[in-house]
C-alpha cells in the first residue's frame, strides 16, 4: 500500500458527476454520418458539373447536400474543390492584370449566383466561405475548422485583389482570399450579421 | 407611438432589473448591489441600496403581491429581501447549495417559490419552509449538462422552462409536495413529479440558448438562441411529439431576452441594441420589424446641407467625411448598448402594453408596444 502513489489517481475519470466523464457528442445535433465515399462521389458530381460550365448547378449541389458528417478529409476534399469554382485568376497570369480581374468577375458572378437562396443554403455557403478562409495551405493538412481567417499573415488589404499579398502558396489559386472576400460582402448585404453569428455558433461544421 | 421613456440611470451595465407592482419602485442590479429608485414625477430617484453580496449580481426580481425582492449573484448565494416597517430591507439569506455563480432568478407567479439557475448545472428551486422559518432549496439535476442561462414559470407555477449552454430548452416540472396544489392536466403532461422533464427541445444549430418564455396562456414555448434564431414551441401532448416546433433565423445580431406579448406576438431584444417585434401563429412566424422609429430622435440636427468648405474643414479637422451633420458617436436606436433584459411594464387583458428594458449601457427604457 505503501507503493502506490494516490496523487496520480485521476479523480475526475471516477467521479461520475464530472465534466470529464461528460459525453459531448450528445449535445450536437443529429448529424447523419456520411461516409467519405458519398463524399468523394457527390465531389464528383460537382467537378462534372463544373467542367460542363454549369457552376450555379454545382453550388447549389454542393450547398443541399452539406457534408456535415463526413470525416475530416471527406470535409477538407470538398473545400478544396470549391477552392478553384470560387472564380478567380489562373496560376500563371501577370500580377497586374490579376489585380483588375477578380473585382468584375467576382462581382458578376455573385450578383447572378447569389439570386433565389434559401437562409439555410446562404449559411451553408457563408461556413463554406469561412472554411475556405481557414485554409492554411495547399495540401490542406491543417484546416483552422470555420472560424475565419487562417493564421497566415495575410495583409489587410481591401478586397480590391492584391494577389501578390494574398500568397501563392493558396488552395486554390491567387486572390483566393480576396475572392472570399468580396463573395464574403456580397452575402452579408444580403442576409446580415445573423448569418455570421449562426456560422461561429453552429456545431455542425463542414 | 408615443417616444419611449428613456431613465439613463448610471454609466454601467445593468444586468437585471424589476419595478414593483405599481411601477413606483424600480430595482436594478449594480455590480454587488441593488439599487432602488423611487419614481417622483418622471424620473426615478435613488431610494435604497441593498448590500449584502459579496460578487456582481446576476438576477433581481420583485415580487408583485408581497413586493418581497429576491437576488442572486455570482458569489453562489442568493438574497430575499423582505421590506419591515421602518423602510428598511431585511435580507433572508438562502442556501442554495450550488458550487458556481447564479445566474438568473425568477418569483414564480403565486410567489411561494423561485428558481434560481446556475453554473453548477443545475436549478435550485426554494420554497419558505414554515416549521423551520427558512427557505430551503431543491434541486433540478438531471438531464441538465451545461449552465443554466434562464429560468421562466408557466402561468401555472409548477411548470418551469429554463435554457442552458447546452443549446436545449427544456420544461420540468417543479412540483413541491405541501407547497403546490395539484396543477391542471394541460398539454405538458398529467402527473408530474419534481424534476420530470416534460419538454425538451433542440434548435438546430444547437447554439447557446439565452432566453426563453410561456406564451400568456402557457400553451407554448419560445426560446431565442446564440445562433440568431427563435424557436417557437407548440407541443400537442405528453409523450408525443410537438404540433409545431417554427425556428426563425434572424439576419440580426442575437436576441439576449424575450417576452410574449400576446398569443401571436414575441417583443425580443439583444446584441444589436434595438427591440424587435415577431408575429405569427402555430403556422408560421416572422420578424414584423422595431419597436422603434425609423425617424431621427428628437434632438438630431435635420439640416441636411452644408457647404463644401464645411465638409472639408471636417474632414481636415477630426477625419470625419459627412461634415457637421453627421454625429456617429451615437448609435441611432435608444440604447447605446446591447439589451440585457425587457420585462412586461403593463398589461390589460392578456395584452402586454408597454415593456421596459434594461441594457449594458446603463439606461432602462419603457417602450410602448
Amino acid at each position: 500500500m505503501a507503493d502506490f502513489n494516490w496523487r496520480t489517481i485521476n479523480i475526475d475519470a471516477l467521479d461520475p458527476e464530472s465534466a470529464y466523464n461528460f459525453d459531448l457528442s450528445t449535445l450536437t445535433p443529429t448529424v447523419q454520418p456520411t461516409s467519405t465515399q458519398d463524399v468523394q462521389t457527390l465531389n464528383g458530381q460537382i467537378r462534372q458539373l463544373l467542367r460542363g460550365g454549369n457552376a450555379e448547378g454545382a453550388l447549389r449541389g454542393g450547398l443541399e447536400n452539406v457534408p456535415y458528417g463526413a470525416d475530416e478529409q471527406g470535409k477538407v476534399d470538398r473545400i478544396c474543390l470549391y477552392l478553384p469554382a470560387f472564380p478567380g485568376p489562373p496560376h500563371d497570369v501577370d500580377n497586374r492584370m490579376s489585380q483588375s480581374n477578380p473585382p468584375n468577375r467576382d462581382v458578376a458572378l455573385t450578383a447572378t449566383h447569389i439570386q433565389i437562396r434559401g437562409s439555410e443554403l446562404c449559411d451553408t455557403l457563408m461556413k463554406y466561405l469561412y472554411k475556405g478562409m481557414g485554409q492554411g495551405s495547399n495540401t490542406a493538412a491543417h484546416p483552422s475548422g470555420n472560424t475565419g481567417a487562417g493564421g497566415r499573415n495575410l495583409t489587410p488589404q481591401a478586397t480590391g485583389g492584391f494577389t501578390q499579398a494574398s500568397g501563392r502558396n493558396f488552395g486554390g489559386g491567387e486572390g483566393g482570399m480576396s475572392v472570399f472576400l468580396s463573395w464574403h460582402e456580397k452575402l452579408v448585404e444580403m442576409v446580415g450579421p445573423g448569418s455570421i453569428v449562426r456560422v461561429m455558433s453552429d456545431r455542425r461544421t463542414v | 407611438m408615443p417616444a419611449p421613456e428613456v431613465h439613463h440611470l448610471f454609466h454601467a451595465p445593468i444586468a437585471d432589473h424589476s419595478f414593483s407592482a405599481d411601477r413606483s419602485t424600480l430595482a436594478v442590479a449594480r455590480d454587488n448591489n441593488v439599487e432602488l429608485y423611487h419614481r417622483s414625477g418622471n424620473a426615478f430617484k435613488l431610494q435604497d441600496e441593498l448590500r449584502g453580496h459579496d460578487k456582481t449580481i446576476t438576477g433581481v426580481d420583485i415580487a408583485p403581491r408581497s413586493g418581497r425582492i429576491v437576488t442572486c449573484s455570482q458569489d453562489r448565494n442568493a438574497y430575499v429581501w423582505e421590506p419591515s416597517q421602518n423602510g428598511e430591507w431585511k435580507p433572508t439569506l438562502v442556501l442554495l447549495r450550488i458550487n458556481r455563480a447564479a445566474t438568473g432568478v425568477r418569483w414564480c407567479p403565486n410567489e411561494t417559490k423561485f428558481a434560481v439557475g446556475s453554473g453548477a448545472r443545475i436549478i435550485a428551486v426554494c420554497y419558505f419552509e414554515e416549521e423551520n422559518d427558512w427557505w430551503v432549496s431543491k434541486h433540478i439535476k438531471k438531464p441538465i449538462r451545461s449552465t443554466v442561462t434562464s429560468v421562466a414559470w408557466h402561468p401555472n407555477s409548477v411548470l418551469l422552462a429554463a435554457g442552458s449552454t447546452d443549446g436545449h430548452a427544456r420544461v420540468f416540472s417543479s412540483f413541491v409536495k405541501g407547497i403546490d396544489e395539484r396543477p391542471e392536466p394541460s398539454v405538458w403532461g398529467e402527473r408530474l413529479p419534481f424534476n420530470t422533464v416534460c419538454g425538451e427541445y433542440l434548435n438546430p444549430t444547437a447554439g447557446w440558448v439565452h432566453d426563453v418564455a410561456f406564451s400568456p396562456s402557457g400553451d407554448a414555448l419560445a426560446f431565442c438562441s446564440h445562433d440568431s434564431s427563435v424557436t417557437i414551441v407548440y407541443p400537442s401532448g405528453p409523450e408525443q411529439p410537438p404540433q409545431a416546433v417554427i425556428s426563425i433565423a434572424t439576419q440580426l445580431l442575437p436576441f439576449a431576452s424575450l417576452l410574449w406579448s400576446s398569443e401571436t406576438e414575441l417583443v425580443a431584444a439583444g446584441y444589436d441594441c434595438g427591440v424587435y417585434r415577431l408575429s405569427g401563429d402555430a403556422n408560421g412566424w416572422q420578424l414584423t420589424g422595431s419597436l422603434e422609429e425609423k425617424e431621427e430622435r428628437p434632438g438630431m440636427p435635420e439640416q441636411r446641407e452644408e457647404s463644401a468648405l464645411n465638409m472639408f474643414r471636417s474632414m481636415d479637422l477630426k477625419g470625419r467625411s459627412g461634415g457637421a451633420a453627421m454625429d456617429d458617436t451615437k448609435l441611432k436606436t435608444v440604447h447605446q448598448n446591447s439589451i440585457n433584459t425587457v420585462r412586461s411594464f403593463q398589461d390589460s387583458g392578456g395584452q402586454t402594453r408597454k415593456i421596459s428594458t434594461g441594457g449594458v449601457d446603463g439606461r432602462v427604457v419603457v417602450w410602448d408596444v
